[in-house]
């Protein structure tokens, strides 16, 4: 047992002392976030730039930091270059079926593993994340034959069908974070008769915000930034994603790259990732809410 | 104890699954090769009436891609023939074709665009041989003149097993500004000039060679990237691998790095940066124009020997660009390295005859000419389109170019990337080993045995 | 536990992991296991797959590159995950608490891992410029002159190590995810008894995001084990094989070099070791880690 002191004199010098070296701590680390921020910011600074540079200003050794002259007509080329729209489109598509599956599916088999003792859930676990240890280029050929046996090449369904399946990554994650939920909860819902699934529905996910809000991003990212996936199965041009595509611009040994338009490419790729971080962040800020009020 | 079981489990399922494996492969194995070659014959033979689609498989970039601009022409002109063109990029090329055979779906028509060389194609039994087919036909390299020497690379034991569509040679390129700067007078075009040696050009070089502390005023003389390392011997005259690698296949019985000839080729060349100190280091280059970028195109470096693509990015150059004749090194007969691009037929093919439509129309006289300007300067193998070609570079003298190329014709030689059997292999593990030359940290005599030993290593594979 | 509610926890157990069950058993069972089978065979991709025993499996131990490699990653992952899972947990922390403008810290914390690898390896490629790269312009100041970082063979590992700094981002935004769940209540009620900053850390937080930190331990041993694409587009496993990534290796004796069996030898050795770290860390956090409910005691 502690004494928690009352109101007297001698607590409040100690209580003031110790507010100020909050102060100081608080001060330092808003430094080192800023420096940090700063560092982390460069790369945006850098695609920007380099984006408005025309073409013989890249070869200038310094490199410039500034464009001279700033080519906006870049951002015009690159739909002239590329089948830009097609392609991003055709990511987008991908990207948000991609999201949607991953959360359904992992979300639910989580689920299984966090809250379920059964026969042989270790073995399906350790299972499950021994197909993440396999590295990606021993398994493409076997992989593509199963497709190509599908009839799925040159679709997007390689691309997308998977996800609907659980990714191994997103529902370890998000096992991770049911395994936290206090058992109480779903004992009292139990009680007022509630189905397995209803408090998986009610229970679980709306108190896993800011987890679920992770792997909606993390499973954006990773399907919009993926390529060798779609370059092995996509053949048409048309069916394209934004990452083959740009990268057919540093394809050729022969030509010297255009990074002008590669840069304009990535900054314009960036825009959906950071809508979505921008919504997903207000989710964290509920997640805080929610928690709370439990 | 619990822990234990699981394991247990666990080992007993893999067993199990292996045993599932072993049991299923069989048949899965076997039957992507028994496609193969059988197929193709019957296939073609009979499909003369209706129609058919070949894909033509080549590299994601807009030198290459250019192709699926002629199609329409093409299919007008062959109404039962489609061509689909299937492409990926450069780090994905070898990638995606072994991977398109091995599930079955083989290209028709293809080139060597990434890491591997026709040697390594041929080599693991891949390319079709067209004997039969240009005997059918009755193709004749003349007909679409094509220089009989430059279908000889592609010609194995008198078997054709490519033709020959792109002809990229070894040049120099020059700064301009940087001469007229220095005041030395600019290089000869002629490969008849013999007073256009090597070490005339390390003399030039050394009055445009200004090295500073300050890396943006250092600039180089001359940066000799003849080739990939392990032909740059045969620059001197002296060739490392032996006689029989050029008519078996690409497998040399016997290789000499660790010969004193040999060696004493690469010090001459390694004095360069070393010794002389007008050429700069791997080092320098990168700092200067990226990972996989030239030194040149920043307008630091006086000349470099490279191949005829930088021609097609010259426009861009922030400085005047001349072309030159390789200079005369010791080796009588050999100058200039060739990098002739063939167009191959795939074993997996299922319309080998169709697909020979398609290349004999990408080599004729008209569409090697429409090619140039589709594709941004790619250099004709049809020599009656290649005065076009000479044209077609704004700002350098037609008559350089073509003197160059000829001269580079005359003095040329394939190169070794796509003669010698698992060549990524052997230039991965030059770059690797070569590397502490660079910095001083290892003397050539300390480095070539070692070659050696893995150079013979590599090839028996 | 009943006979009963046993039977029961593995039904509801089935049903929900059903959907990635049956993806499993169609989807990825046919790659692992042919891959596993390769791994018995001279496979050239051209010809059919021939058994050659466990002669794959012999020939690495006596291959130098393999060796390389192995070196390489190994030193890769036990330097770059502790001190990436630090960062992370540190940037958590600092923008968990209400500190001015938290919103744009966070974001731009997580940029990097936005941005797509191309425009990255460009970035770090100027940044680690020996003459005239950021890094050793930092370093000036210092009086200290950098080395040539990915252009050495003594310093390309580091430089990639130090480039895998960059995405702390979202082990950031992971350990965020799990301090949110942290009831504000535990933490008040910490501050009542008088804990200090510390103490409520070790005692409260820590216990309370233990099952991320092990996820990310986990994944992040299971992924450095996998690094393959900085040293595929940025150093070539160069110089002078610094950067020769055991995935890197794997890679060119498939694609480069046409062996798929000896390659998938290779990669199924990879998922054992990794198997065997994620078995020693899973047993070792058994003691450590904090569940809070669940059947899993």
């Amino acid at each position: 047992m502690r004494t928690i002191p009352t109101a007297s004199p001698s607590a409040s010098p100690s209580t003031n002392k110790r507010r100020r070296k909050i102060d100081a701590v608080s001060i330092a680390s808003f430094i080192a976030l800023v420096v940090t921020t700063f560092l982390m910011l460069l790369p945006l600074f850098f695609m920007v730039s380099t984006s408005l540079k025309s073409k013989k200003e890249l070869l200038k050794f310094p490199p410039t930091f500034l464009p001279d002259s700033w080519q906006w007509s870049n951002y015009k080329e690159i739909f002239e270059t590329l089948n830009f729209g097609q392609m991003y489109m055709n990511s987008l598509i991908i990207g948000t079926l991609t999201v949607v599956g991953t959360l359904l599916s992992s979300a639910l088999a989580a689920y299984g593993f966090a809250r379920y003792r059964g026969k042989g859930s270790n073995l399906w676990f350790m299972l499950m994340l021994s197909t993440m240890m396999l590295p990606y280029p021993a398994i493409m050929i076997p992989q593509f034959i199963l497709f190509s046996k599908l009839n799925w090449i040159d679709t997007f369904l390689p691309l997308i069908v998977p996800a609907f399946f659980g990714s191994a990554y997103n529902i370890f994650l998000l096992r991770q974070f049911f395994s936290t939920l206090p058992d109480e909860l779903f004992d009292a819902g139990r009680m007022d008769g509630c189905s397995e699934l209803r408090m998986w529905w009610r229970i679980a996910l709306p108190l896993s915000g800011p987890a679920l809000a992770t792997v909606a991003i993390f499973a954006f990212i990773y399907s919009w930034n993926d390529l060798l996936t779609p370059v092995l199965y996509l053949s048409s041009s048309d069916k394209f994603t934004l990452p083959v595509g740009m990268s057919s611009f540093t394809s050729s040994r022969f030509r010297i790259p255009p990074w002008h338009l590669l840069m304009v490419a990535s900054v314009l790729a960036m825009l959906p990732i950071v809508t979505l971080f921008a919504i997903a962040q207000k989710r964290f800020v509920e997640g805080i809410v929610l928690t709370g009020i439990k | 104890m619990k822990n234990r079981r699981i394991k247990k489990t666990y080992a007993l399922l893999l067993a199990f699954s292996m045993l599932v494996v072993l049991a299923l492969s069989g048949c899965t194995g076997g039957k992507s090769a028994g496609e193969v070659a059988p197929e193709g014959k019957g296939d073609s033979g009979g499909s003369s009436g209706e129609q058919v689609t070949i894909t033509h498989y080549t590299m994601d970039s807009e030198d290459r891609t250019f192709i699926e601009k002629l199609v329409p022409d093409f299919e007008a002109k062959h109404p039962n023939i489609k061509v689909r063109i299937e492409k990926a990029p450069y780090e994905q090329f070898d990638s995606k074709l072994q991977t398109l055979i091995a599930g079955g779906k083989s290209p028709d028509v293809t080139s060597h665009y990434g890491y591997g060389g026709f040697a390594e194609y041929f080599n693991k039994d891949m390319l079709l041989d067209m004997n039969d087919i240009i005997k059918e036909d009755g193709f004749k390299a003349s007909d679409y003149s094509i220089p009989d020497d430059l279908m000889d690379i592609y010609t194995i034991k008198d078997h054709v097993y490519g033709i020959p569509v792109n002809m990229y040679v070894t040049l120099m390129l020059y700064n301009k500004d940087m001469f007229d700067a220095a005041n030395v007078p600019y290089p000869p075009s002629d490969y008849e000039d013999k007073s256009w040696t090597f070490d005339k050009m390390v003399e030039e070089a050394k009055k445009m060679t200004h090295v500073s502390d300050d890396i943006a005023k250092t600039q180089y003389g001359v940066d000799f990237t003849w080739s990939e390392r392990d032909m740059r011997p045969l620059y001197f005259g002296v060739e490392p691998y032996s006689q029989d690698t050029w008519t078996n296949g690409g497998v040399p019985s016997e290789t000499h790095f660790d010969s004193p000839e040999v060696i004493a080729t690469y010090n001459k060349l390694f004095d360069l940066i070393l010794k002389d100190k007008v050429s700069p280091t791997t080092e320098w280059s990168k700092s200067v124009a990226g990972q996989n970028g030239d030194a040149f195109v920043t307008g630091k470096v006086g000349m470099t020997v490279s191949g005829s693509w930088s021609l097609a990015g010259s426009n861009d150059f922030p400085f005047e660009v001349g072309v030159a004749a390789v200079p005369a090194g010791g080796n009588d007969k050999i100058r200039s390295v060739l990098f002739v691009d063939p167009l191959f037929i795939l074993k997996g093919s299922k319309h080998p005859k169709e697909a020979f439509e398609w290349i004999k129309y990408l080599v004729s006289e008209e569409v090697q000419e429409k090619s140039i300007d589709l594709s941004g300067g790619n250099p004709p193998v049809n020599t009656k389109a290649a005065e076009a070609y000479y044209k077609h570079f704004e700002g350098i003298d037609p008559e350089d170019v073509k003197k160059v190329y000829e001269g580079a014709v005359k003095y040329g030689f394939e190169s070794y990337n796509h003669l010698i059997t698992n060549y990524s292999q052997i230039n991965d593990m030059f770059i690797n080993e070569m590397q502490p030359i660079d910095t001083g940290h290892k003397t050539v005599e300390e480095v070539m045995p070692t070659i050696q030993k893995k150079v013979t290593e590599i090839i028996k594979r | 536990m009943t006979h009963r509610e046993s039977r029961r926890q593995t039904l509801y157990m089935y049903l929900f992991i059903a959907p990635w069950l049956i993806g499993f058993l169609v989807f990825a069972l046919y790659p692992i296991l042919s891959s596993l089978y390769y791994s018995f065979t001279d496979y050239d991709i051209i010809h059919p797959p021939k058994y050659v025993g466990l002669a794959n499996y012999t020939e690495m131990f006596q291959d130098d590159l393999f060796w390389k490699s192995v070196v390489v990653t190994v030193r890769y992952t036990f330097i770059s995950v502790p001190i990436q899972l630090l960062l992370a947990l540190g940037f958590a922390l600092l923008l968990n608490t209400k500190i001015p403008f938290r919103g744009f810290f966070r974001t731009a914390m997580y940029f990097p891992s936005m941005v797509s690898g191309v425009a990255m390896s460009l970035l770090w490629y100027w940044i680690f410029n020996p003459s005239i790269g950021l890094f050793n312009y930092v370093l000036s100041w210092f009086g200290i002159s950098g080395p040539s970082w990915l252009m050495s063979p003594d310093y390309a590992l580091y430089a990639l190590i130090i480039m895998s700094f960059w995405t702390v981002g979202s082990g950031m935004i992971l350990f965020l995810a799990g301090l949110m769940s942290v009831p504000a209540s535990l933490v008040e009620a910490a501050k009542l008894d008088g804990a200090g900053r510390f103490r409520i850390f070790l005692n409260v937080t820590l216990p309370m995001i233990s099952p991320v930190l092990l996820f990310q331990l986990i994944m992040g041993v299971i992924d450095s084990f996998q690094v393959f694409t900085q040293a595929y587009v940025m150093t070539q496993g160069g110089p002078n094989y610094s950067t020769w990534f055991y995935v890197y290796n794997l890679y060119t004796s498939a694609f480069k070099e046409y062996r798929a069996g000896y390659s998938s030898a290779l990669a199924w050795v990879l998922l054992i070791v990794v198997m065997l770290f994620t078995a020693l860390i899973m047993k070792f956090s058994n003691r450590y880690v904090h569940y809070e409910g669940g059947g899993r005691k």
